[in-house]
């Protein structure tokens, strides 16, 4: 379903990405892990352009792009993935100016060209499924954190997306909001959505996804099952980095 | 007031922790100081205009102390009145000029020229800016009531001016309607005789157009832009050779006599100036004077058997205070149009345009990015009068184009810098959002990001608004009649320049408040609706 092809990013003279191969399947949960810097989130935005990259191949269902695509080639081919592709941010990025429904309505209506009230329909089940039916018409500034994230997910579904990406989604929370966030996100596993989680959560990403990529200085060094990862890792890094984030 | 924009706890709290402030409507206290301010305003020029006319010290003897004498007068009427030598351009010359070196001997002083805007010499006057006023004013009754005048020290008459081509070759042609539908086009020197005389002698198929120079006028005419222009005769001879395309339009006419004018309790000084005068008509230098410039007339013969009967105080004085405005209402209600027009066209104008170029040169590809950024520091860097007298002159536009395209396109450049300061307080993590749901740039632009734009930008915005109302007054240099100037032309022509001085600022206030508090209702209004602080 997603299938990335020796990707490569440079930041001037510093090698982002040197080289990422992935392939993720329908209905798989992949957890990016890795030490802050190695490129995690910088490989998760290039899938759905919002980083470019100078080498490689991305396949997405049946749309691919590469470094060599022209650009407005890649752009129509961008938007097409990031109408089948929602992405969840670090820092939620809600529109403040548009109520918890709107945030959720914004992209059926004005991007898939959904009738109103069909678009508010689905985004009611949707608000109601991540729990927050009560709060349809507050403003994203009197929501907590936890809240906006699910806000932020929710909005993403709203797309009816083949696929999610997670960017850190509970990075900037505090652990009584990540459990609920976490908690929606383990639902949707469960149901069957693909998605791609990178995350420090360690326990989120044992229990809900099928495979653990770990990510060090710009490439994937190990991948296997959580049990693989967690029980028996191949290399000291990855130790290192599973006992870090144990002891925080 | 902004107390109850939005009681919640929330949102105390995120407005203390919003980096970003935005101004809020001004504190109460702030506000009764600023309308404190409005009425000391006001009283001051009151007060001011009370004194005027009047002055408690003999200006004589100070003159004679100080040795110098100031005269006010207008480089910009020009020749040959008083105009930038050109053997010496930073010296001032002309009859005026000469004539008042002259009197500058009678006086015991040295002569010091004063540079004024014409229109306003007078009040310079009563402001004890200057000590007398001599540029080709007229007496009139309603001067001579406020001000002291010499005897005349020139016989004028008004000379019209046309295009050898065109359809006008005498004053009596301005009586017979326009084949073209319209009035016909007189272009005059704003507050002037000749401004009188076409006023009152001028039937319907005349229509007046102010201009600030003598020169102006002629422009126009050459250009086209007027069909005629009615000039005091000196100016017209003293330019005619540099206007080949113009041509002298029949005989002369009209009638009146140029004075110097003093401050009312200056009797001694006006005393002295008219023995200078009566001794240069008896020695025959003044016409020698007047030959070396040309404009010597048979009717200056009137000058040497002066008995001062033409100067009596006829009519009754005109009306003052309430009754004064009540006349002229409708001139103020008129140009407060004028006024009204003009910004509130420019302005919507100015905000699409600025905008346009604020999101081109935040997102549009490179060249195109340079091509703004030059368009912002060329208008932000030449005046916008210059720039109304290039689209008026130089491009000839119609005077409301030129007036309503110059202030759009000046404060474009200023509206695009607000707005692109706007648009880069949004985070970019809001464009990503956007974008990741699938939106095209130019709809995430749209439905994201200019919204939450637009309510940072709504207090300096507001202020550009205000201030351009205030700019479309510059427009009068370009015939356009508002509100400014029809105060100057009003409180000229009837000496009321206490009463139209008061009204216009009501008027302008009675303009700009509306403004003011619309600009704190839609700020409220987005306050209420979203976010306070756009970074939270």
């Amino acid at each position: 379903m997603i299938e990335v092809c020796d990707l490569h990013k440079r930041h001037g003279n510093f090698d982002v990405l040197r080289g990422v191969n992935l392939t993720v399947k329908r209905g798989e949960v992949a957890a990016i892990i890795g030490p802050s810097g190695s490129g995690k989130s910088t490989f998760l935005r290039c899938l759905n352009g919002l980083e470019s990259f100078h080498q490689g191949q991305v396949s997405i269902q049946e749309l691919t792009f590469g470094a060599e695509t022209p650009l407005p080639i890649r752009a129509r081919i961008l938007r097409q993935v990031c109408q089948r592709v929602g992405m969840v941010f670090q820092s939620f990025n809600l529109f403040p100016h548009r109520s918890v429904l709107q945030n959720v309505t914004e992209g059926p209506i004005f991007v898939l060209g959904l009738a109103r009230d069909l678009a508010e329909e689905r985004a009611r089940k949707l608000l109601d499924q991540v729990g927050l039916a009560d709060k349809i018409h507050a403003m994203p500034r009197q929501l907590s954190g936890g809240q906006q994230q699910r806000v932020a997910i929710a909005r993403a579904l709203a797309m009816q997306p083949a696929a999610m990406l997670f960017d850190e989604p509970t990075s900037a929370l505090d652990p009584r909001m990540t459990g609920e966030v976490l908690a929606v996100m383990t639902d949707l596993a469960r149901n069957g959505l693909t998605m791609i989680v990178v995350t420090h959560a360690m326990r989120f990403a044992r229990q809900a996804s099928q495979t653990i990529h770990v990510f060090g200085e710009g490439r994937i060094i190990e991948s296997g099952t959580p049990e693989q990862i967690f029980e028996a890792p191949r290399l000291e890094a990855t130790r290192l980095l599973l006992n870090e984030a144990q002891a925080a | 007031m902004e107390e109850d924009a939005d009681p919640s706890d929330f949102s105390a709290k995120s407005r203390a922790q919003s980096s970003a402030p935005i101004p809020s409507a001004l504190h109460p206290t702030r506000r009764l100081l600023v309308r404190l301010g409005f009425w000391g305003l006001l009283a001051g020029l009151v007060f001011g205009s009370v004194s005027c006319g009047r002055s408690d010290k003999d200006t004589l003897a100070q003159i004679k102390q100080r040795g110098v004498v100031r005269y006010g007068s207008d480089k910009e009427g020009g020749g040959p009145y008083a105009f930038p030598d050109p053997d010496a351009p930073r010296n001032v010359t002309g009859f005026e000029v000469e004539l008042m070196r002259e009197l500058g001997r009678d006086l015991g002083a040295k002569p010091e020229f004063s540079q004024g805007q014409w229109d306003r010499l007078l009040q310079e006057l009563s402001a004890d800016q200057v000590d007398l006023v001599i540029n080709g004013y007229e007496w009139t009754e309603s001067r001579a009531r406020d001000y002291l005048a010499t005897r005349p020290y020139y016989v004028f008459q008004l000379q019209l001016l046309s295009r050898r081509d065109g359809p006008i070759h005498s004053w009596e042609d301005l009586k017979h309607p326009n084949p073209a539908g319209r009035p016909w086009t007189v272009g005059i020197l704003v507050s002037s005789a000749a401004d009188t005389f076409a006023t009152e002698q001028g039937g319907s198929s005349l229509q007046v157009v102010h201009f600030d120079g003598a020169t102006d006028a002629m422009t126009a005419v050459k250009n086209g832009q007027c069909d005629a222009t009615l000039q005091d005769l000196p100016a017209a001879l003293f330019y005619k050779d540099r206007y080949p395309a113009l041509e002298f339009a029949g005989k002369p006419v009209g009638h009146g006599y140029y004075v110097i004018f003093t401050r009312r309790g200056d009797g001694p000084l006006r005393d002295a100036l008219d023995r200078g005068i009566n001794r240069l008509i008896e020695s025959g230098s003044l016409r020698r004077l007047y030959e070396r410039y040309g404009i010597w007339t048979d009717a200056q013969n009137e000058l040497t058997d002066w008995t001062g009967a033409a100067f009596a105080l006829k009519g009754q004085s005109g009306p003052t205070g309430l009754a004064l405005l009540w006349r002229y209402r409708t001139s103020l209600f008129d140009a407060a149009r004028v006024t009204v027009i003009l910004s509130v066209v420019s302005m919507p104008l100015a905000m699409l345009i600025g905008l346009l170029i604020a999101l081109g040169r935040l997102y549009g590809p490179r060249p195109v990015q340079r091509v703004l950024a030059t368009y912002v520091e060329l208008l932000r860097g030449t005046p916008l009068m210059l720039q109304l007298y290039v689209l008026f002159y130089l491009l000839r536009l119609p005077p409301w184009v030129a007036g309503i395209g110059g202030l759009a396109i000046n404060y474009s450049a200023y509206e695009a810098e607000i707005y692109r300061a706007g648009l880069q307080a949004i985070p970019s993590g809001q464009m990503e959002a956007a974008l990741a749901l699938g939106m095209s740039r130019w709809l995430a632009l749209r439905r994201v990001i200019v919204p939450q734009a637009v309510r940072i930008v709504i207090p300096p915005v507001t202020n550009d608004f205000i201030a351009l109302f205030k700019d479309t007054s510059i427009c009068s240099v370009i015939t356009l009649v508002e509100l400014t100037k029809q105060y100057s032309i009003l409180a000229n022509s009837t000496g009321g320049v206490l009463e139209f001085a008061v009204a216009t600022a009501v008027l302008y206030m009675a303009m700009s408040l509306p403004l003011s508090w619309f600009s704190r209702w839609s700020e409220r209004r987005f306050e209420a609706m979203g976010s306070k602080g756009v970074l939270a």
